[in-house]
């Protein structure tokens, strides 16, 4: 295999060095430079569709993609989509077992699954590498008879237009997705998969009869059977390993084959031994939920993986020198090489903003059930791995602070901030994160433990399905919905071409009132009390109809045999097994919403300077056409009160706005028993098609414009420097109460971006100040951090000289990006976000 | 006790990381009893609140035009223009500007209220190694009760201070301040009293003398005394004159300072004085570049000086 050129002169135009991964051994060096061939690769792991044969099954699950509105095109509009239908072509056939339709349809799934990851996709090993587990990328058949499928596709089109619906009247989008949790894959590494498999066919045995007759028999006798897959596999692998050993000449690859062999045998089914045998059951397990799910691992993730791996490096790199470091660094480095395969799904789509953020996390660092700190020497590996890979997207870590997290953990920290362009992390605060765990009920004495999935949503380990991103309202609707006494126009212009007839504003939301008839602001936010609270409704009705749906129709027991409560249950992890349940409402557009509630209340109510009737004809004009609209417009910009400024005036509305709508999310439940909860997450949408659909707002945002970035103040609203805005995200979070505790109104979490001017970082000196400004940050600030360290003349050379940034590396919402994979806009909105310039 | 002396100031800088140890706020005071060449900020200069208009944040609405009393303002295709003879910077088209393109630099602000700004960010004071408050300017010392009372009660809460000073103050005023200050950022810009004279309004006598009158002052106590030398082209930056403050430290302040600073020449200040309609004497000059700066940082140990260090705006 051929590895990537490697450029060693800038070329002319191109007037900055990007961050360049260093210190490979040949082995990871390899690896690294293989993923990055792509489509020039001989191997690779896009999507494989399979069929049961029958002539309407299909393969797609487009309720994973209804958070997705750019791609709300190709899943079709009043049938299939070309996804689904191109999938359904390519898909090649597997031979069923003669009894498979007259099985549960759990069971159904589980035995085609099997026989796909057993018989139909080949088992490699890739060059050097010291994990097996090649591909994983699957489109599995519903498997679902003639009947049913027809069934399914009348609810499926009923749950799609109820979101279509949702989304193009501008509320913003809903769906049930998949990944967005951690198995309890430290439960397997340390006890095997043979522990998961005695505890289901236990519980199964003390089924009655009757029981095992029923649904919950279905599921548990696909749970028995999902849980032999990992073994089955694993001994396919073990051939193929010994098959390569026998073949090689040279001796230390032989003996590394023959001991992957080895490790084989053993893992998932045993408990680990080694620190080898633990990142190899690690890998297998978690490929597999990704082929389950036929869901490329967006937000599947890990978990505090240095704590779960750390009694066996600790045994086999310091105590017994079984391995040296650098060893255990390539066995992670193998690690990495495959999570970063995921993005071979869709290799030829090229890469673009669902391409670029997968997210499968691994949470490092943290406090222990004392607040005392748990960073140990793993900690520190696996930093080194990080650092030396860079720029690599996958996995994505989240490295916990606390008020004792030690020096040494800043300092390589702020040092790893320093070399590159995005932070190659997440920073996730632990007090105000636990405070938000113990806010949604989790005990204080296991809220210690939560660890992040996806980007920064904060879940519990083995036991929580949070469905982290499954609904995305624009906040800001609620203004709208306000000043238009509920009505509501459809945004979409696409869809007012096809559908001529919407485009007279309808009855959406509730009758508050002629908002031009209001008299006093308490009037006026009464009225949008009620909106915002119909807003969470109609976002849970909408929602409730895909994640019901998916409920009945895709069971996953091969996920359900490692979350915990699923087993006991006898309950899919889909249909509300899990001990932890919780669906997140993530806020859209807050600050947006928070700046025009202020501007409304100063200037229409206190000041009087123009009336209701008067913004709305502004409004309805994108504040163009006439000079009183273009001076209304800056005074809204300007002169009004805004979040992010450490200002109480506007920070105390700020606070309320938001204990009103996320109290709010509290008092709904799915029919599948999940309670709904907050956060603030955003992804890509206030910079896409919510913000395409959403019209002007009062804070002086023209129509289209993007909206405010999850909980980040609206884009250059915030002048007070990176202290004030860290002490208004941590203030309308909630602050401290009066004893000082934390209090967190989001326990999803809430994405928090900042941008800083490398001169902040430049020597010693500063450097030590800026861990200072992280410390602060755990007192004041929020959950989560993502650094950028830009220099705003170098990503304009970046959009003109593309070639030459490949891999810049920029954080966007949560999610790491190529800043040249980026759209336009956003690169646009990068480059004109307010930088901290010191 | 709610404190309502004000003191007249015209910046706060939060999350300041250049004046003194730590993460800090900084207090900008108003009036300063030097006009140096080089000044950054010039509209320190006069007691009196001073309008400036931004030419990036005006819409041209014309709103300053119809308000102003004074009738000090016009619009020419160039942009707005005050007559400064006729305004009386009583602050009405600034409250009426929508999108703050007109400012006013410079306000009378009570002791608690100043106290409350700065006391938002003690996390990150607290959490920095002496991390706290500067007070800077123009000239703190100018407004002496305020500036103590207001460092007093920073310190009461566990603040670091520090006061940036040009020097050029009466004792009676320092004496006021010192008790409260951990730190003293002390300027010495020039040797030649002659240039002295003619590159800041005033000869340098007093600010030398001071210098050692402070220092004799927090000899034997815990507070430490940091020099800082702004490298002018053209003006300061010359071999001799970094030997001869060397010299001076060396012999004078008997090598007992904590730091000296050499501060490259920045240019940022060229949009104040064109807002202000004052002349910039440094229009022209270059930034140096972080090679040149390296020299003036080896003269400078060379004098025997402890601890100097270079910082600032240089040339890619």
């Amino acid at each position: 295999m051929v590895t990537t050129e490697k450029k060693d002169s800038l070329s002319e135009q191109q007037k900055y060095k990007i961050a360049e991964p260093h210190d490979l051994s040949p082995r990871s060096k390899w690896l690294r430079d293989c993923y990055f061939l792509g489509v020039k690769r001989e191997w690779n792991n896009e999507y494989m569709p399979f069929t049961t044969g029958l002539l309407e099954d299909r393969q797609f699950a487009e309720s994973d993609y209804y958070i997705v509105p750019e791609i709300y095109f190709y899943l079709g509009i009043k049938s299939r989509g070309i996804f689904s239908s191109s999938l359904s072509l390519m898909a090649e056939e597997v031979e069923l077992p003669k009894d498979f339709w007259s099985k549960s349809l759990p069971e159904r799934r589980i035995i085609f699954f099997e026989k796909v990851m057993l018989d139909k996709i080949p088992q490699e090993i890739i060059g050097p590498e010291l994990l097996a587990g090649g591909r994983f990328n699957t489109q599995l058949s519903k498997c679902l008879n003639e009947k049913e499928q027809k069934l399914f596709d009348k609810l499926n089109l009923k749950a799609r237009n109820s979101v279509f619906k949702y989304h193009n009247h501008g509320f913003g989008n809903a769906g049930a997705t998949s990944g967005h949790i951690i198995p309890d894959y430290e439960y397997i590494i340390k006890n095997g998969f043979k522990s998961v498999y005695n505890e289901a066919l236990e519980r199964y045995n003390k089924f009655s009869q009757k029981e095992k007759n029923g649904p919950l028999g279905d599921e548990l006798r696909a749970i028995i059977q999902a849980s032999e897959i990992p073994r089955k596999l694993a001994k396919k692998y073990a051939e193929e390993c010994k098959r390569l050993a026998n073949d090689s000449n040279d001796e230390t690859r032989k003996q590394e084959l023959e001991q992957m062999a080895k490790n084989l045998e053993i893992v998932p089914w045993e408990p680990a031994q080694t620190f080898w045998q633990a990142v190899q059951s690690l890998w297998l397990i978690h490929m597999l939920v990704i082929a389950e799910e036929s869901y490329p691992g967006p937000g599947l993730s890990f978990g505090r993986t240095d704590q779960h791996l750390w009694d066996l490096y600790k045994k086999d790199v310091i105590d017994e020198k079984n391995i040296n470091k650098d060893f255990a660094k390539e066995i992670l480095g193998s690690f990495w090489f495959h999570c970063n395969t995921a993005y071979d799904a869709q290799m030829r789509v090229g890469n673009n903003g669902i391409t670029a953020g997968f997210g499968q996390l691994m949470t490092l660092s943290g406090c222990g059930p004392n607040g005392e700190d748990l960073s140990n020497d793993l900690t520190y590996t696996i930093l080194e791995v990080i650092d030396e890979w860079s720029p690599i997207l996958e996995p994505k870590p989240n490295v916990r602070l606390h008020r004792n997290s030690p020096d040494k953990l800043l300092d390589i920290i702020v040092d790893m901030i320093t070399k590159s362009q995005g932070a190659p992390f997440l920073l996730n605060f632990d007090e105000r994160s636990i405070a938000g765990m113990i806010r949604e009920g989790i005990p204080k004495e296991d809220a210690w433990d939560y660890a992040c999935v996806g980007c920064l949503e904060n879940t519990m380990q083995g036991n929580d399905r949070s469905g982290t991103v499954n609904c995305n309202p624009n906040l800001a609707k609620s203004v709208l919905l306000t000043l238009n006494n509920g009505k509501s126009a459809n945004q979409n212009q696409n869809v007012i071409m096809l559908h001529p007839k919407e485009k007279k504003p309808i009855q959406m939301g509730l009758k508050t009132g002629i908002a031009e008839e209001f008299k006093t602001w308490e009037e006026f936010w009464d009225a949008w009390v009620k909106q915002v609270k119909f807003q969470i409704k109609y976002t849970i009705e909408t929602y409730n109809i895909s994640e019901e749906f998916r409920a009945n129709w895709m069971p996953t027991p091969y996920l359900s045999a490692m979350v915990k409560g699923c087993i006991s249950q006898g309950i899919d992890v889909r249909n509300g097994g899990p001990e932890i349940r919780f669906i997140t409402i993530e806020g859209v557009g807050y600050a947006t919403l928070v700046d025009s509630l202020l501007a409304i209340k100063k200037f229409v109510y206190d000041e009087k300077k123009f009336t209701i009737a008067e913004l709305k004809e502004a409004m309805e004009n994108d504040f163009k056409g006439k000079q009183e609209w273009v001076v209304m417009q800056s005074l809204l910009k300007n002169r009004a009160p805004k979040y992010g400024n450490d200002n109480d005036k506007a920070d105390i509305l700020a606070q309320q706005v938001m204990e009103i709508w996320s109290q709010e999310c509290f008092n709904y439940k799915t029919p599948t028993n999940f309670q709904f909860r907050p956060g603030m997450l955003s992804w890509n949408y206030w910079a896409g098609e919510d913000a395409g659909f959403t019209p002007a707002t009062p804070d002086g945002r023209i129509g289209g414009q993007f909206l405010s970035n999850a909980i980040s103040p609206t884009n250059g609203a915030d002048i007070q420097g990176p202290t004030a805005v860290t002490n208004s995200v941590g203030t309308v979070l909630g602050g401290k109460d009066e004893d000082g505790g934390y209090v967190n109104y989001l326990p999803n979490g809430a994405s928090h971006t900042l941008t800083f001017n490398p001169s902040l970082l430049r020597n010693p000196e500063l450097k030590e100040k800026f861990k200072a400004y992280l410390r602060g940050y755990i007192e004041n600030g929020g959950t989560s951090l993502q650094i950028n360290i830009l220099d705003a003349s170098m990503l304009k050379d970046a959009q003109i000289n593309p070639e030459g940034y490949q891999n810049l590396l920029v954080r966007v919402t949560g999610y790491n990006a190529y800043f040249v994979s980026i759209g336009k806009e956003l690169q646009d909105e990068i480059i004109a976000r307010e930088m901290h310039n010191m | 006790m709610a404190n309502s002396m004000t003191g007249n100031i015209f910046e706060i800088q939060k999350m300041s990381t250049e004046d003194g140890p730590g993460l800090r706020t900084t207090v900008f005071f108003k009036k300063c009893n030097l006009r140096c060449a080089w000044c950054h900020n010039p509209e320190s200069f006069y007691p009196e609140p001073s309008i400036q208009w931004f030419s990036v944040r005006c819409i041209g609405c014309g709103t300053c035009l119809k308000v102003c009393p004074d009738h000090a303002i016009q619009m020419k295709n160039d942009g707005i223009h005050i007559d400064r003879q006729l305004c009386s910077q009583c602050g009405i088209c600034v409250e009426n500007c929508p999108g703050t393109a007109l400012r006013k630099l410079g306000e009378e602000i009570s002791l608690d209220d100043l106290y409350k700004i700065v006391e938002k960010d003690a996390a990150y004071y607290l959490n920095s190694k002496n991390g706290g408050i500067t007070v800077s300017g123009g000239e703190a010392a100018l407004q002496p009760e305020f500036t103590a009372k207001f460092l007093q009660k920073c310190k009461e809460n566990g603040f670091h201070t520090a006061l940036d000073t040009c020097g050029f103050v009466s004792k009676k005023n320092l004496e006021k301040i010192i008790p409260f200050v951990d730190l003293i950022l002390y300027d010495l810009k020039e040797m030649d009293p002659t240039k002295h004279k003619e590159f800041t309004s005033q000869s340098n006598e007093i600010i030398l003398e001071n210098a050692i009158w402070i220092l004799n002052k927090i000899k034997g106590t815990k507070k430490k005394m940091w020099v800082r030398t702004p490298l002018i082209p053209e003006f300061t930056a010359t071999k001799e004159n970094i030997q001869e403050i060397g010299k001076f430290i060396v012999e004078k302040l008997e090598n007992k300072i904590d730091r000296w600073d050499i501060l490259a020449f920045n240019n940022l200040a060229k949009d104040k004085y064109h807002r202000m309609d004052l002349p910039y004497p440094c229009e022209s000059l270059e930034l140096f570049t972080s090679e040149e700066m390296d020299k003036f940082l080896q003269i400078a140990k060379e004098t025997g000086v402890k601890n100097v260090r270079w910082t600032g705006l240089t040339q890619k």
